[in-house]
């Protein structure tokens, strides 16, 4: 069963008096447990699409059914509520809490989902031990490299133990050995714990790594296929 | 752990956030401490007042208030009146008082003056003049020859006379005649309204009431010192419905100005704090905006990952009042520590005693706030965190996640 379905999805952007279309009718399903690479030049759609998946933007027409629920018909406040429960997000630039710990930055979202303090420590330990952060739990984002920083923000995004995980270009400012070390946590949670990861990407790196990848071209899907990944020597 | 949250991030910019507290530090060291040099002042000048020159309640024939003729006693005498007075518990004394205008003159000049006909036992405990006559200005009502007044100093330089001197008083008497009498300066005052001290010499009440030929038990005030000054509006109500043919008024009646200061005060000093905080207020909106643009994108993944607006709103409150309430609190302990001490060393403004005395002001200040001041600051200072989070809060509720998170 789709835990994703998307149906005529439509959007549109007006720059000054010209009217620019970001989606132009996106019909599209993902499974629970796909490791999903969206990509596509600068302008293809790809951030406006997973914008809309992740409720922070709404569409001009269409529906976006999550677990049943249509996204686009709900009010501000309980999108807001839905994301906190059900949907992770990696940002490009980690977008961590400077003035917290990395542990207190993957506890933050459990505190917003009023987690007891007892349990979201003890999960924010186990998720930083998972991406091999069990030794810089005290560390601030300041102390930490950006590799660091972006696993740190994928322990956050899995605290909150959602239904998937939107990334937006997760590497884009990574050096290479931050990205095979992050693509390698990414893959071993998708594999082992079956956490669906949906993401844009320019890297081929990345992209050689997606089960499913989906090419997106002035707002339509030119393709979408399965991948056979590329498995590192 | 947004409390928590929020107090680191007013750190972040380290410099920046010191520089709006100790603003407000100052600015309320400053005006916690003018405001205690003006409670002080206004305070010592209704101590001062009442305690020498109007006493907690009068009670007056109503005909002498409009007119202060010397025919218009209260009409009883004073012993009726001074029964009740001895049965109400909050009455600490009263002294009642012959009160008219006469002239009084020297060898070297005249000037008109308010001659009171008192019986110095009876006044010393409502008044504080016997008090303030000094070691070598003789004493109250105490030896010497002839028929004793004591003046004020300021009088004793207008008339040029000295301790002993002998000063001419002429008035009217029951009759309208005029008549007069000499008598020795047994003692010489001084308070700090060197008017009143031109204005009111001291005599014995029976002497007076011998020269203006009228019954010893007569008199045109009673003036009463309350044990509780907080019960004179009772006790006032009281005696008014025992002696409706009295008039029965207590000091802010008889001297409205001096109620004024007293009651617009507070008044004063909570709008000349609250433009303070305005002021400073102003100050912590600039930070605020400032860390808020600076913090876009961080707020906005915030609000992606689920931070609901209200918390959003109560983080950036939070950071705003702890702002606030540090400097407030640095600046609160800053005033008190300044007020105490003045309050023991007191403010000496001697090079400008003339003039506050010519204007009933003691020329050393000590200045004096009460604790009731401090809460009702510490809560301005709240609220205006709060008030001083409103525009930058949305501000940032304005943010859309989408476009925030980007934001380079």
């Amino acid at each position: 069963m789709s835990i994703i379905a998307i149906e005529n999805l439509e959007k549109s952007y007006h720059d000054s008096e010209i009217e620019v279309r970001a989606l132009n009718g996106i019909n599209l399903n993902f499974e629970e447990g796909e490791f999903t690479a969206i990509v596509g030049p600068s302008g293809s759609g790809k951030t406006t699409l997973l914008n809309m998946i992740g409720g922070l933007d709404k569409p001009d027409r269409g529906t976006i059914l999550i677990g049943g629920n249509d996204i686009t018909r709900l009010s501000s406040r309980k999108l807001i509520d839905f994301r906190l429960r059900n949907i992770g997000f990696v940002f490009q630039s980690y977008n961590l809490i400077p003035v917290l710990t990395a542990m207190e930055n993957v506890e933050f979202i459990m505190h917003l989902q009023k987690i007891p303090r007892a349990d979201r420590e003890k999960r924010a330990m186990e998720l930083l031990e998972s991406v091999g952060l069990g030794d810089r739990i005290h560390s601030r984002p300041s102390k930490l490299s950006g590799g660091q920083q972006q696993r740190v923000a994928v322990a956050r995004a899995l605290a909150s133990r959602p239904a998937f995980i939107l990334a937006d270009e997760p590497t884009a400012n990574l050096d290479s050995q931050s990205t095979r070390n992050l693509l390698g946590i990414m893959e071993r949670l998708n594999h082992e714990e079956q956490v669906t990861f949906i993401f844009s990407t320019h890297d081929q790196r990345v992209v050689e790594k997606a089960h499913r990848i989906i090419v997106l071209e002035d707002g339509k899907v030119i393709t979408d296929r399965e991948n056979i990944p590329v498995v590192e020597p | 752990m947004i409390w928590s949250v929020a107090w680191k991030n007013i750190w972040r910019n380290r410099m920046r956030s010191l520089v709006v507290v100790m603003a407000i530090a100052l600015g309320l060291l400053g005006g916690i401490f003018s405001s205690a040099v003006l409670k002080g002042t206004s305070d010592q000048r209704v101590r001062e007042a009442v305690s020498r020159e109007t006493s907690h309640l009068q009670l007056h024939n109503p005909k002498y208030i409009e007119d202060q003729e010397v025919t218009y006693f209260i009409g009883t005498g004073y012993k009726p009146i001074a029964a009740v007075l001895d049965t109400i518990r909050s009455v600490e004394a009263w002294s009642p008082r012959v009160k008219f205008m006469a002239m009084a003159g020297s060898a070297n000049a005249g000037i008109g003056v308010m001659v009171n006909g008192i019986d110095p036992d009876l006044e010393r405990q409502v008044t504080e003049i016997h008090s303030l006559i000094c070691d070598t200005c003789g004493g109250w009502f105490k030896g010497g020859r002839g028929v004793p007044i004591v003046v004020g100093q300021a009088l004793v330089k207008k008339l040029k006379v000295r301790q002993n001197s002998k000063i001419i008083l002429t008035f009217q008497d029951m009759q309208g005649n005029l008549t007069g009498g000499a008598f020795r300066i047994c003692g010489i005052y001084r308070t700090s309204n060197s008017v009143f001290d031109e204005m009111n010499v001291f005599v014995g009440r029976s002497d007076i009431c011998t020269l203006l030929g009228a019954d010893s038990l007569l008199s045109h005030e009673i003036a009463i010192r309350m044990k509780d000054p907080d019960e004179t509006a009772r006790v006032q109500k009281l005696l008014q419905s025992t002696f409706p043919d009295l008039k029965v008024q207590n000091w802010k009646e008889i001297d409205p100005i001096l109620g004024m200061l007293n009651d617009f005060m507070d008044l004063w000093l909570y709008l000349f704090m609250g433009i303070i905080l305005l002021a400073l207020g102003f100050g912590i909106v600039n930070t605020m905006l400032m860390a808020i643009l600076e913090r876009t994108r961080e707020l906005g993944m915030l609000a992606a990952i689920g931070m609901n607006k209200f918390r959003l709103f109560l983080m950036i409150m939070l950071e705003s009042v702890f702002l606030s309430l540090t400097g407030g609190i640095i600046g609160i302990i800053l005033a008190t520590g300044l007020t105490v001490y003045t309050r023991h060393t007191g403010i000496n403004l001697g090079s400008f005693a003339e003039g506050f005395e010519k204007i009933g002001y003691n020329p050393v200040l000590y200045p004096s706030l009460d604790l009731y001041f401090f809460i009702n600051l510490t809560i301005l200072v709240i609220f205006t965190g709060i008030l001083a989070s409103l525009y930058p809060a949305r501000q940032a509720l304005r943010l859309r996640p989408a476009d925030a998170v980007r934001n380079e």
